[in-house]
């Protein structure tokens, strides 16, 4: 940092705390009302003219929403494991929307093909305000998500209908603007974090015995093991890192926590179910350009120390053209790859006029050592952000 | 959710870091505020469009600096720097003597210049960034950047950087 990154910093800090939002609001209201009782008493044919002028400028409606039975509501109970869940968002610039689309509403498809609407999952903003996070249990059998209702996180088991909240109350606002769940496969235990790195915690959840560990903010969890005693999270960026906090339900302080930074910029996967591997790919930029770019390798990095153990090529994935993400294990040796066609422009960096469209990401099975992928099948989705498989989440 | 929620929302995410480019800018709170106001009106007016899109932050950060290079094209609004900042410091209230003649010298640069040193080294966009976002070419905001750093150095020496160090900050992030 500068002297005067510090400087401006510094001087930044006096800024004064505002809430300009209700008086934005009440203000373009009085202007707005203003305007139409200007209008209101002038002749017949302008008042004709200016209620056209004005129906043109008014915004334009919100597509008509879900054609109800177009896709059916999560039954309460009997429904089979998921391969998968995604966001909807109604107004792609290319294609169709799905049928009976809810805009920021969260649908979870089986093995089976059945797709289902989740209700009860708080909808989010397609374009970022606002995330509601979601998480598949590794078997598919049970999903959490943000219950509107409850105020707070749910597990709900899919086959018998149970539901856990979780025991304190999580506000909207704590949720941030990108916000990360995991699920353990046994869906007892839950942990939730977000960025911006707000003074809120991020948190811990033991649903079954209804207990809450504060956990470090701004960071993903990417493991936790088998009796929730330990976690692993990773920061991807500024910088790579790894923490791991052990003992978690026997202290109350924080003091079991060990961090490690990562030379180089990666973006790992989930953590191995063994705890001591984790798999990343290099992200970086093109060349001469803002766009992403992954790196045509596989990197094994251990999330003690931090080194990079090794590098395999990818082999029958091409990186060329493509963005890779890293999600949860199938395997003991294979990892879940999800890779998509890089469609940045540079205009996307700054302008405020993109519209997004559906994307297609094309799920790989990754042998470790080899680098050897195997194809599953190919996903529609917004963003990365937008599309949740079954397990472990990673960074992206 | 109707769509003074969604802009409600958008708001409380924004409002502060928005309110602090908007207090680099103006050097005063009142003046931030207002400009604040000014571009969140404008926002809200554009809203059922804005809520779309990908990066509405981005709209609402460019339609700050903008706003605020045409305020300063106001004759009647001037910004005088009042006291000088105490010479030498005060141990404990260095930050505060800094803060100080960092204000002071930013008051003394034109609105562009000022605009360029807050774009490049608060909200670090790189040369390529802030030129799209000011509208001009990269050349004038290395131009831009140049002159303003030079008068911060003039304006407040206590603040600026060995000479060796003022070369590797022109030759970062380009």
């Amino acid at each position: 940092m500068t002297w005067l990154r510090n400087a401006l910093d510094d001087l930044a800090g006096e800024a004064p705390r505002v809430d300009l939002a209700e008086r934005t609001i009440r203000t373009h209201e009085r202007r707005r009302r203003r305007m139409l009782s200007v209008l209101a008493p002038v002749p017949i044919a302008a008042v004709a003219l200016a209620v056209t002028a004005t129906v043109r400028l008014l915004p334009a409606q919100p597509p008509p929403a879900a054609e109800s039975g177009a896709v059916r509501d999560l039954p309460a109970s009997g429904v089979g494991p998921l391969s998968h869940a995604y966001m909807t968002f109604c107004r792609p610039e290319k294609g169709k929307p799905p049928a009976g689309c809810v805009d920021g509403g969260w649908r979870v498809v089986t093995h089976g093909g059945a797709t289902y609407r989740v209700a009860q999952a708080l909808r989010g903003s397609t374009f970022g305000l606002r995330e509601t996070p979601f998480a598949i249990a590794g078997d598919g059998r049970k999903i959490a998500y943000y219950d509107a209702k409850a105020g707070t996180f749910a597990v709900r088991d899919l086959a018998s209908g149970t539901v856990l909240t979780a025991p304190t109350k999580v506000p909207k606002a704590w949720l941030g603007s990108i916000a990360h769940l995991l699920l353990s496969d046994d869906g007892r235990f839950l942990a939730f974090s977000k960025m911006p790195r707000l003074k809120d915690p991020a948190m811990l959840f033991d649903l079954r015995e209804g207990m809450v560990r504060p956990l470090p903010n701004g960071w993903n969890p990417i493991g936790l093991s088998p009796g929730g005693d330990t976690i692993t999270l990773a920061q991807y960026a500024p910088k790579t890192r790894f923490q791991t906090i052990s003992h978690l339900w026997q202290t109350s302080t924080a003091s079991n926590e060990k961090t490690i930074d990562v030379t180089g910029t990666y973006l790992p996967g989930a953590l191995r179910p063994d705890g001591e591997t984790a798999v990343a790919v290099k992200s970086g930029k093109t060349p001469g350009s803002v766009c992403p770019r992954t790196s045509p390798d596989l990197v094994h990095l251990d999330p003690q120390t931090g080194k990079v153990l090794r590098r395999v090529p990818f082999q029958g994935l091409s990186t060329k053209g493509n963005v890779v993400y890293l999600r949860s294990w199938t395997g003991p040796q294979e990892i879940t790859a999800i890779v998509s066609p890089i469609a940045c422009k540079e205009a996307d960096v700054n302008a405020a006029s993109v519209q997004s469209s559906y994307a297609p990401f094309t799920a790989y099975a990754v042998n470790v050592k080899t680098g050897k992928a195997r194809k599953l099948t190919t996903y529609s989705a917004q963003s990365p952000f937008y599309l949740v498989l079954p397990g472990f989440p990673a960074t992206l | 959710m109707d769509r003074n929620d969604s802009f409600r929302e958008f708001v409380a995410l924004y409002q502060q870091s928005l309110m602090r480019t908007a207090y680099l800018l103006t050097g005063d709170p009142h003046l931030a505020e207002d400009l604040l106001q000014s571009v969140l009106l404008k926002v809200l007016g554009r809203w059922p469009k804005l809520a779309h899109v990908a990066n509405p932050q981005a709209y609402a950060r460019k339609a700050l600096v903008n706003h605020y290079i045409s305020w300063r094209r106001r004759p009647a609004r001037a910004e005088l720097p009042s006291s000088e900042p105490p010479k030498g410091s005060y141990s404990s209230e260095e930050s505060t003597v800094a803060r100080l003649a960092m204000r002071q010298a930013l008051a003394r640069l034109p609105p562009r210049q000022r605009a360029v040193i807050v774009l490049r080294y608060y909200e670090d966009l790189t040369e390529h960034e802030t030129a799209k976002l000011l509208n001009c070419s990269i050349g004038t905001v290395k131009s831009q950047a140049h002159h303003a750093l030079a008068r911060l150095r003039e304006c407040a020496p206590e603040l600026a950087p060995r000479s060796e160090e003022m070369e590797e900050l022109k030759g970062t992030r380009r």
